[in-house]
């Protein structure tokens, strides 16, 4: 007998097909990850030796004697933006005509546009995990203890969906696989205007200007709070405000863009 | 109550440099359990015709209904009642065929276990039992549309959509597809299919629509489309362009086709003696005669003045043909 589903059962059965999709195709997972990974060691090994241990006492010292403790955000947030792939997974059903498929029947929109968010979400969250793995082995230690790790995930899970939002709406936008890989190029501002390699405060002039604009800002500085400096509310609320917020405007932003859609697929 | 009911329906594609009016006026009504033809060529306005109806299209104007509801108002409520196989419907070739038939009943709104009886029911019914653990992308061409057909069926619709659902098929594929659907019908299901295939048209339909830019030019079962022409048809051929032009002088009513001149007649066959000795008296060499009954392909290209691309008779597709 049929009963119209919930939107969580239409939502569960739509992650899970394209989480099967994933599955299936495990290589194309690995340049993310090994991306992320090569950015912690590198930013350590380059970096570490002034900021670090060594910087103690001295004005850079805004590590805390910890420079895996204040990079390994910047990895995190580097991994987060590997959601931003999501949109491919719409763009295939656009053109493979699975997405008209889903038009025809009582569907709602929002799981439609919703699932590969998610997808894109629990995939960053699990190269985060082992980015943060990684990070542990090599002297991550965060100042709130353990449970700062899982602070950082649950800040990365956010950003991530924000992002495959962001994706998924350009690519049903566009229509195309290109106009979804496009969307990665945000990768750069997102990333390299933000305090990424130094505190805010050391910022000077348009940078300091675009870093407080930039929403990555507030994500990083809220995980770096966690790990760096204990336990300061305010800045980790930031942090989740600005990552709540992304993932809202990004996915309402896709939902008004597949209502269109439907006249191009 | 009518299954469809079309009326004046329009749609217009609006480009920064164009305007395309892809379907000008359509209209045309489909009793239940009926299988509905609409027949045209590429560009014809079939498909923009069925996207509308299945509610993937807005309608630019005009009024239509599925089963009394409003495709344009009541949108959700015909989802429900349809089911749709479009030329470019998806299949996801990454999963495999019981995946997405029990995906699809989940979907639909089926229980864990109503889904899998379903899956292995719709598995059976379109002869996918064995291929079943397969994953898609390893299925040929007549097996995704079989595939298709069945997801098409998870809901067990009312009324069925099918956009050319033999096009790119061999011949055997197509055979076991139109049984599918003749059974569907049987079964009371309605089935609204567009084809560019005459053949596909005569054996299938019960009532057919002809599509031309974006109009209806004809409606009728395929005995009446036929008996439209008013007669049989008498084919003279000629190998020699000078016969040709000497007979073309001598009959009248003609459409000529190549080095054929083509007559509408009563009583096709008793006419080819008289018609034959008028032509040979004046001494004009007849390749061969023939006289038929009139086929789907003469009625469209009575009506439309061109052959069908991958008609029988067809020698150039989609040619104008000349008339005397």
């Amino acid at each position: 007998m049929i009963t119209k589903p919930s939107f969580f059962i239409q939502l569960g059965i739509l992650t899970k097909r394209l989480i099967l999709r994933v599955l299936r195709r495990p290589l194309a997972e690995l340049p993310n990850i090994f991306i992320s990974a090569f950015f912690l060691f590198v930013y350590d090994g380059a970096l570490g030796g002034v900021f670090g241990g060594t910087a103690s006492g001295t004005p850079f010292d805004f590590a805390n004697g910890n420079f895996v403790n204040f990079i390994l955000p910047v990895s995190i947030v580097s991994a987060s933006l590997s959601g931003a792939a999501s949109g491919i997974y719409l763009v295939e059903d656009i053109e493979s005509g699975v997405f008209k498929r889903y038009q025809s029947m009582p569907i709602s929109r929002w799981a439609i546009i919703l699932a590969p968010m998610i997808v894109g979400a629990i995939r960053v969250l699990l190269q985060a995990s082992l980015i943060m793995l990684i990070g542990k082995i090599i002297g991550a230690d965060p100042a709130v203890g353990t449970v700062g790790f899982l602070i950082v995930l649950s800040l990365a899970f956010i950003w991530g969906m924000g992002f495959a939002g962001y994706s998924v709406a350009a690519g049903v936008k566009s229509g195309s696989s290109q106009g979804a890989q496009a969307a990665t190029f945000l990768f750069f501002p997102a990333i390299f205007l933000a305090p990424t390699f130094v505190p805010r405060e050391a910022l000077k002039g348009w940078l300091e200007t675009a870093a407080a604009y930039n929403p990555t800002t507030y994500v990083i500085e809220s995980m770096r709070s966690v790990m760096v400096e204990g336990w300061v509310i305010d800045v980790l609320f930031r942090g989740y405000l600005a990552a709540g917020i992304f993932a809202a405007v990004t996915l309402f932003f896709a939902v008004v863009s597949a209502r269109k859609a439907t006249e191009k697929a | 109550m009518l299954a469809v009911e079309v009326k004046n329906i329009k749609k217009t594609f609006k480009t920064k440099k164009d305007t395309v009016e892809a379907v000008k006026d359509v209209s045309f009504s489909v009793e239940k359990g009926e299988i509905f033809g609409l027949l045209g060529p590429n560009g014809a306005g079939k498909s923009t015709t069925i996207l509308m109806l299945t509610t993937l299209l807005r309608i630019t104007d005009g009024e239509a209904k599925i089963l009394g509801s409003d495709v344009a108002t009541e949108d959700k409520s015909v989802r429900e009642k349809i089911g749709v196989a479009l030329q470019d419907t998806g299949i996801d070739n990454i999963l495999t065929g019981r995946e997405l038939f029990f995906s699809t009943a989940r979907l639909w709104g089926y229980s864990v276990k109503d889904s899998e009886t379903r899956t292995n029911e719709l598995l059976e019914l379109v002869g996918l039992t064995e291929a079943a653990d397969r994953r898609v992308k390893t299925y040929s061409g007549g097996m995704k549309r079989r595939l298709d057909l069945g997801l098409s069926l998870v809901n067990s619709p009312e009324i069925l959509f099918l956009d050319e659902p033999t096009t790119g098929l061999d011949p055997g594929s197509r055979r076991v597809l139109w049984d599918e659907i003749k059974r569907l019908r049987d079964r009371g299901v309605t089935v609204i299919l567009t084809t560019q295939y005459l053949e596909e048209a005569d054996e299938l339909a019960d009532r057919i629509a002809i599509i031309d830019e974006g109009l209806v030019v004809a409606e009728g079962t395929s005995d009446q489309l036929k008996a439209s022409i008013g007669g049989d048809v008498i084919t003279f051929s000629f190998s020699n362009n000078s016969d040709l032009e000497n007979a073309k002088k001598l009959l009248t009513d003609y459409k000529q086709e190549g080095n054929d001149l083509r007559i509408t007649v009563q009583n096709g066959a008793s006419k080819i003696p008289s018609f034959v000795n008028k032509l040979t008296e004046n001494n004009i060499e007849i390749d061969a005669v023939s006289a038929s009954k009139p086929t789907l392909d003469d009625v469209f290209l009575k009506v439309t003045g061109y052959r069908l691309e991958g008609s029988e008779t067809s020698t150039k597709s989609e040619q104008p043909i000349k008339e005397s």
